[in-house]
């Protein structure tokens, strides 16, 4: 799957409208330089070989592939594009993954309540700020957020992921801007997914309570705690599907909140590298950001089969 | 065992379902005894009332509906309308069994069936966990299963039969008395269903139990039940013990049920379906007779008039013509 990814980005890469790579080449020596080191320049430029034939180029860029090898970032000094997109990485993990964590949390949380009180008056307000939330578009939330408390009330920052004062490493300092710096674009990740989650949860939930087994748990005398312990989890199944697929989602969806708080992060990265024209990596982020929600669906799988008995296939049963 | 085999006294139930158009009775004015030892059955058409009434036993009527009136008496419990709260849930499944109907998924799907076993337990505070686990093997052997394996399995993993002996297990392994069996075989092929039903007759005169047992299946209740109520429209039209109601029925609705059943000697053609249809929750009468629209015997008092349940021996039956027959003076009387 990944490699069918891999040869799509890279033909769509080669087949941009004015094929970048021949131009390049041409206006190389049109410059003066000599066919060879035009040719080699540009290969520097768009990580493979621009002369050989496209099925040779293609062979080349996979076998780089399958050794982790995407090529050199132009606007990088050259630096390899996995160490680049490393680096970016981590600027995007961090953040999404708290956001999205506590997202989750508080969401499934709050929807179990929307819809255990749905017809109440509790329910009607948690479900319609769901909606609102869940109708607001990130980059707005965002905005709105550095709008309010960097700007109007400046008690955040949203100038990067940490304050450059501080030395890099284990030290309070540190770690406590880094801190202080995440607030803003975790607490727009949150608030962007909440009402998504509160939503799912809720008409989860409201299905779940429906099912017969839960009446005939009443029915036998069980407790509240344990009938409500056969609800949750029952109704959180299926939005765990949609966790890891949207922190799959997420890494490349990242764009407007990297750029709004200045977070070097994938989405930036992908972002600066289309305006620059860095060919190799561009590639590399479109094949992270796809391959990130290919192994999410993969582990999204696998992790559905540790948490429902029914998906669990094949198993021996015990006699 | 020291618990003896309850009785129940239903007396002047009443359970109304709040609609658009105001609370509507599913189950009227309904008066049931169920003798200690005895397995009572209730037979009705869908829509009749019969499972508001087994959950009224309960006291587990889920919203919008609500008991109205009338009391549900239990030997050892008292009256459970009366009953809340942490009383209420500590009598269910400990007191009173439910097994519900056998394509229903009365099991968390996610869970085995041991681990719920033990959830049971919890709940009602057994702290032998281990003789609650040898007790449910026991019931489950005794039922013709392979105990160690069932509590080992997840829901998915038992046929419907399985299920439904599941379902009883977990009714009983908490020593209750008192057993309600909503649609025990409904959607059970016959073969699953007669032996279901063998289970019943045999756990029910092992324990000691009282049962009811709630169906639309004439030849369910014929098969193990010693009294039969029939019910319509949220009344119980006729009662007494089986062989007599269903050897000679005296309400015309009974009568209608029987004449309905085609029979597996003798022409096809004999059974005649009972002409018209049931009332639905909106469509009950407010007064009169609930069956006289489709009653071949209808007169005029069934038009304003509720006959009263009137005993004859053994047998009640509510019913202006029937009543007429036996005690036409004071009848008439009353009514003039």
């Amino acid at each position: 799957m990944i490699l069918v990814v891999a040869t799509i980005s890279f033909f769509i890469v080669r087949s941009i409208p004015g094929d970048p790579v021949a131009a390049n080449v041409q206006k190389l020596i049109q410059q003066g330089m000599d066919p060879r080191s035009a040719e080699q320049a540009t290969r520097v430029l768009y990580g493979f070989q621009p002369q050989g034939t496209l099925w040779q180029q293609y062979t080349d860029y996979m076998s780089g592939l399958v050794r982790f090898d995407l090529g050199q970032s132009v606007t990088h000094a050259g630096a390899p594009v996995t160490q680049v997109l490393g680096e970016a990485a981590k600027w995007t993990v961090l953040p999404v993954l708290a956001g999205t964590l506590l997202s989750f949390l508080i969401g499934i949380i709050m929807g179990v309540y929307a819809a255990i009180k749905r017809s109440g008056k509790l329910g009607d307000v948690l479900a319609i700020s769901g909606s609102l939330l869940h109708g607001v578009p990130q980059y707005v939330l965002g905005l709105l957020l550095s709008a309010v408390f960097a700007t109007l009330i400046p008690i955040l920052p949203a100038d990067g992921p940490v304050d450059i004062l501080f030395e890099p490493g284990f030290n309070a300092g540190y770690l406590g801007s880094l801190a202080e710096h995440a607030v803003l674009p975790v607490l727009t990740y949150a608030l962007a997914a909440y009402g998504g989650w509160i939503l799912a949860m809720k008409s989860s939930v409201v299905t779940v309570l429906g099912d017969d087994f839960i009446l005939a748990a009443e029915l036998r005398g069980m407790k509240r705690s344990i009938v409500f312990r056969y609800i949750a989890r029952n109704a959180i199944l299926p939005l765990f599907t949609i966790l890891a697929l949207s922190l799959g989602l997420l890494l490349g969806g990242a764009v407007f909140i990297e750029r709004i708080f200045n977070y070097p992060g994938l989405g930036l990265l992908l972002l600066d590298s289309i305006t620059m024209r860095d060919y190799a990596l561009m590639g590399g982020a479109f094949l992270i950001i796809t391959a990130s929600i290919i192994v999410a669906n993969i582990l999204a799988d696998l992790f559905y089969s540790v948490i429902d008995p029914r998906v669990r296939s094949g198993e021996e049963v015990s006699a | 065992m020291t618990q003896q085999a309850p009785g129940v006294r239903i007396d002047g139930l009443t359970v109304v379902y709040k609609t658009p158009a105001g609370e509507l009775p599913a189950v009227r004015e309904i008066s049931l005894d169920l003798r200690p030892g005895s397995i009572t059955g209730i037979v009705g058409e869908s829509g009749s009332g019969k499972s508001t009434l087994a959950l009224s036993l309960l006291n587990a009527v889920q919203p919008p509906g609500r008991i109205a009136a009338g009391s549900v008496e239990i030997d050892g419990l008292g009256d459970v309308v009366g009953l809340r709260g942490e009383q209420l849930r500590k009598a269910r499944g400990k007191h009173i069994g439910y097994v519900f109907q056998a394509a229903q998924n009365s099991l968390n799907p996610l869970k085995t069936v041991g681990k719920q076993l033990l959830d049971l337990g919890r709940s009602h505070g057994v702290d032998d966990l281990r003789g609650l686990v040898r007790e449910a093997k026991e019931l489950l052997g005794r039922m013709g299963l392979d105990g160690a394996r069932v509590l080992d399995s997840h829901q998915h993993e038992l046929s419907g039969g399985m299920r439904q002996r599941v379902g009883i297990m977990l009714a009983l392994v908490l020593n209750a008395h008192l057993v309600v069996l909503d649609e025990p075989t409904t959607a059970l092929d016959m073969i699953t269903q007669a032996n279901i039903l063998k289970i019943i007759r045999e756990v029910h005169d092992e324990r000691g139990l009282t049962t009811l047992v709630i169906t639309h299946d004439i030849g369910v209740v014929a098969e193990v039940a010693d009294r039969l109520a029939v019910m319509y429209g949220g009344r119980l039209v006729e009662q007494g013990p089986t062989r007599e109601v269903l050897g000679a029925p005296r309400h015309p609705y009974t009568k209608g049920l029987i004449r309905a059943i085609p029979r597996l000697v003798g022409d096809i053609d004999e059974a005649r379906a009972l002409p018209g249809r049931p009332p639905t929750l909106a469509t009950v009468p407010k007064e009169g007779c609930v069956f006289r629209e489709r009653c071949a015997l209808r007169m005029d008092v069934c038009d304003t008039v509720d006959p009263r349940a009137v005993a004859d021996g053994p047998r009640i039956v509510a019913c202006h013509a029937v009543e007429g027959a036996v005690d036409v003076t004071v009848d008439v009387k009353e009514h003039a």
